[in-house]
């Protein structure tokens, strides 16, 4: 009877909460797997988003393959992420450790400003970093003139340009991921450090096997997602360089764009979209099974 | 099972996150412009929509790029039209030039919300000619009003007999420069390509550049670039468009030229303001710069102060002189519920009485009206100040600009920055060459 009785409370909990997970779930299906499952019929097609749509099975990826420009995108694409994702997790994690082990009131003002960025729309940043970045005119170059160093060019050179844009989305983003390492540090009990406090470890031990191993959970997450968004990286470049110079910053996102919205050519840049996706999923799924193993 | 949830759940995560990129993307261009850019579809800003209380009249959706003075015309023509009948109510909102028809526009269209009403330059021009996204508006021209207007400039806008956009303006391409400068460096005005090489050179400095060019890609990268290369005798397609021309050592030599200016630092390789800007040459930090007729009116607003001067852009003393002739069209979408409505709209504006088209050439901006009445009538403006320079010396040498596939515009632009980055021309030509056959055959 007792048992019963269990199960069906158990059975009503488990009603309300899809009741509550119900609109949700209805929503992302309309709004992001009925879209993706379109995309994946567009790529199949030859269409100029006007034209009548003609079906051409899988040239459209076939063409992928032979497609000089997609895979020099997608070289700038990885060079950006793995320029960008381990600084992110460094700079994030050493600021959250830092904050944390500051007074309450200094804590509260340098957290504020470390995040403060955040709160920049991407296009603004972008600006913000075009001004700075300016060879002529910038505050860089003028403060690289100062101390007697040679004035660069920053976005205005092919071998710089993706390097200042990794730079201002450290920028942005930095506050963010810093904010949720913090949270976790909070969390872990104070009794792990006085103990190891007792038994005589540095700061850095105390760091190293309490502090990080702890943090494994909020790692692997900021990992997945700062990769995840290190592949889709578009404002900031269409507002900084355009691609250029010489393709030199024209990741697969913008190549993308360029292909559906200068092009017009739907089907395409579906497919490539396509491809994008599945390379990223299949990434981040390999990394998941990395940071989980035991 | 766990790891089926687990991959399931990773899926979530990252369609999530594409999606939101872009849906990002699309919403930030129209951000740029602050909190004044317009929400598309839903009607733009309040003010102009306050009418509606006069209850059945049609609403039609103007999607423009102007600002100030040139901004303030347009809205004027809407208030004074919106005024004069009360069929249609046109409904006016403008939005940053960078974004306008590289991203605003072209999203606009493939969602099926394009507006009723919009520009579009000769750069862009195949992309929505190609699209079907501009209605025919032969029928629409007033009686008389066709002949009226020069046969090149409808020669460029026709599509296999159609007339897809209506021009209203000429704008062509010179060389500004400030002649103070040039007068402390010794150097004297460049007339051919050596001397205007010769002149950036002694010219630039830490802080003044020498000579401003567009450095980055779009359709006016290539713009500025043409001219160069007719005077050399080079072109890019022949002329019905079908085979690529651009393996010749004409074709190397105007790539090369343009790419010693930034190889050499004598042309900044990033621009914060948009090379088109007056503001480069009038706020000093240039000593020469090349843009267009619509330059003018800013300089003598703005920097009436700064002793600047017009000339021809040089050419290779062995060539002949040549400048771009290029200019914004009005266009109705093709897909507009009242397509009648909105052309009866544009050709008022530009096509009826020349008043207004006239205004606009001369007041708002300066640029050559492509009807010859206007041109006529606007005879004393055409020779005032730096004007005459151009009407003299400069108008006689245009061609207008062409009208490329986005494809073609793309692998001409990148042969360049190749040249200026250090590639040598001849190969890049070559290249570029070959790609462009390709891009022509699979276009076809």
């Amino acid at each position: 009877m007792k048992a019963s009785r269990w199960s069906a409370r158990k059975r009503q909990e488990w009603a309300t909460a899809y009741a509550f997970l119900l609109p949700d779930t209805v929503g992302l299906f309309v709004f992001v797997f009925l879209p993706i499952l379109y995309a994946f019929y567009v790529s199949l097609h030859r269409w100029n988003a006007f034209s009548p749509r003609a079906f051409i099975g899988l040239d459209n990826y076939a063409a992928l393959l032979a497609d000089d420009r997609w895979w020099h995108s997608l070289g700038r694409t990885f060079l950006f992420s793995a320029v960008y994702v381990p600084l992110l997790f460094v700079l994030a994690l050493g600021a959250a450790v830092m904050v944390n082990a500051l007074g309450k009131k200094t804590a509260n003002a340098v957290r504020t400003m470390i995040l403060m960025p955040f709160a920049i729309t991407s296009v603004i940043s972008a600006i913000i970093g075009v001004f700075l970045l300016d060879p002529r005119t910038g505050l860089i170059n003028q403060l690289f003139r100062q101390i007697g160093w040679p004035a660069q060019q920053f976005l205005g050179s092919p071998s710089q340009a993706l390097y200042c844009i990794v730079a201002v989305l450290l920028w942005i983003n930095l506050g963010y991921n810093m904010v949720i390492f913090l949270a976790s540090i909070k969390e872990i009990p104070r009794d792990y450090y006085e103990a190891a406090n007792l038994d005589g470890a540095s700061g850095w031990q105390a760091f190293r096997y309490i502090t990080f191993p702890l943090l494994r959970g909020t790692s692997t997450f900021i990992l997945i997602v700062t990769l995840i968004g290190s592949f889709q990286v578009l404002d900031q470049i269409m507002v900084m360089t355009k691609g250029g110079p010489v393709n030199s910053t024209q990741v697969s996102a913008y190549y993308i764009y360029k292909v559906a919205f200068e092009q017009m050519n739907m089907g395409y840049s579906s497919a490539l979209a396509f491809a994008l996706f599945i390379i990223i999923f299949v990434l981040s799924l390999v990394q998941l099974k990395l940071l989980t193993r035991e | 099972m766990k790891r089926g949830k687990q991959a399931i759940l990773l899926l979530l995560a990252s369609l999530l996150l594409v999606l939101s990129a872009c849906g990002g993307n699309s919403s930030s261009p129209s951000g740029q412009n602050g909190g004044a850019s317009p929400s598309g579809e839903n009607g733009g800003e309040g003010g102009s929509g306050g009418k509606s209380g006069s209850g059945e009249r049609i609403q039609l959706t103007f999607w423009d790029f102007h600002t100030e003075a040139e901004q303030e015309f347009f809205e004027r023509m809407v208030a004074e039209y919106n005024a004069i009948q009360d069929r249609v109510e046109i409904v006016y909102s403008t939005s940053s030039q960078s974004d306008y028809t590289t991203a605003k526009l072209p999203i606009a269209f493939t969602g099926g919300n394009g507006p009723d009403i919009f520009m579009i330059s000769p750069g862009d021009f195949m992309k929505f000619a190609n699209a079907g996204w501009m209605l025919d508006l032969t029928p629409y021209f007033p009686e008389g009003a066709l002949e009226d207007f020069l046969p090149a400039s409808i020669e460029a806008v026709t599509v296999d007999g159609k007339i897809l956009a209506l021009p209203y303006e000429l704008e062509l391409l010179a060389l500004y420069y400030n002649e103070e400068m040039l007068k402390n460096a010794g150097v004297d005005v460049p007339r051919t390509w050596d001397e205007l090489l010769d002149a950036a050179r002694k010219l630039s400095t830490d802080t003044v550049a020498g000579l401003i060019l567009p450095a980055d890609k779009e359709p006016y990268f290539n713009f500025v670039w043409y001219p160069f290369l007719w005077q050399n005798g080079g072109n890019v397609l022949s002329e019905d468009g079908k085979t690529s021309l651009f393996n010749t050592p004409e074709v190397a030599e105007a790539l090369d030229f343009w790419g010693t200016f930034f190889r050499e630092g004598l042309s900044p390789t990033k621009l914060q303001q948009h090379p088109a800007e007056i503001d480069h040459i009038g706020s000093g930090t240039a000593a020469m710069q090349i843009v267009g007729t619509w330059a003018i009116n800013r300089l003598e607003q703005m920097f009436g102060d700064m002793p600047i001067n017009v000339a021809p852009i040089p050419y290779p003393a062995d060539g002949k002189p040549a400048t771009d002739a290029g200019g914004w069209k009005f266009a109705v979408n093709a897909n507009s519920k009242y397509p009648e409505e909105a052309a009866k709209f544009i050709m008022w504006v530009f096509a009826e009485d020349p008043e207004r088209a006239l205004e606009w050439a001369t007041e708002i901006k300066f640029a050559y009206s492509p009807r010859q009445s206007v041109v006529e009538a606007g005879k004393e403006i055409y020779n005032k100040g730096l004007r005459k320079v151009f009407t003299e010396q400069i108008y006689d040498t245009a061609i207008p600009e062409p009208r490329y596939p986005a494809q073609v515009v793309d692998i001409v632009g990148d042969a360049l920055q190749e040249v200026m980055f250090g590639r040598d021309a001849a190969e890049a030509a070559e290249d570029a060459h070959q790609k462009l056959t390709k891009a022509l055959q699979e276009l076809q």
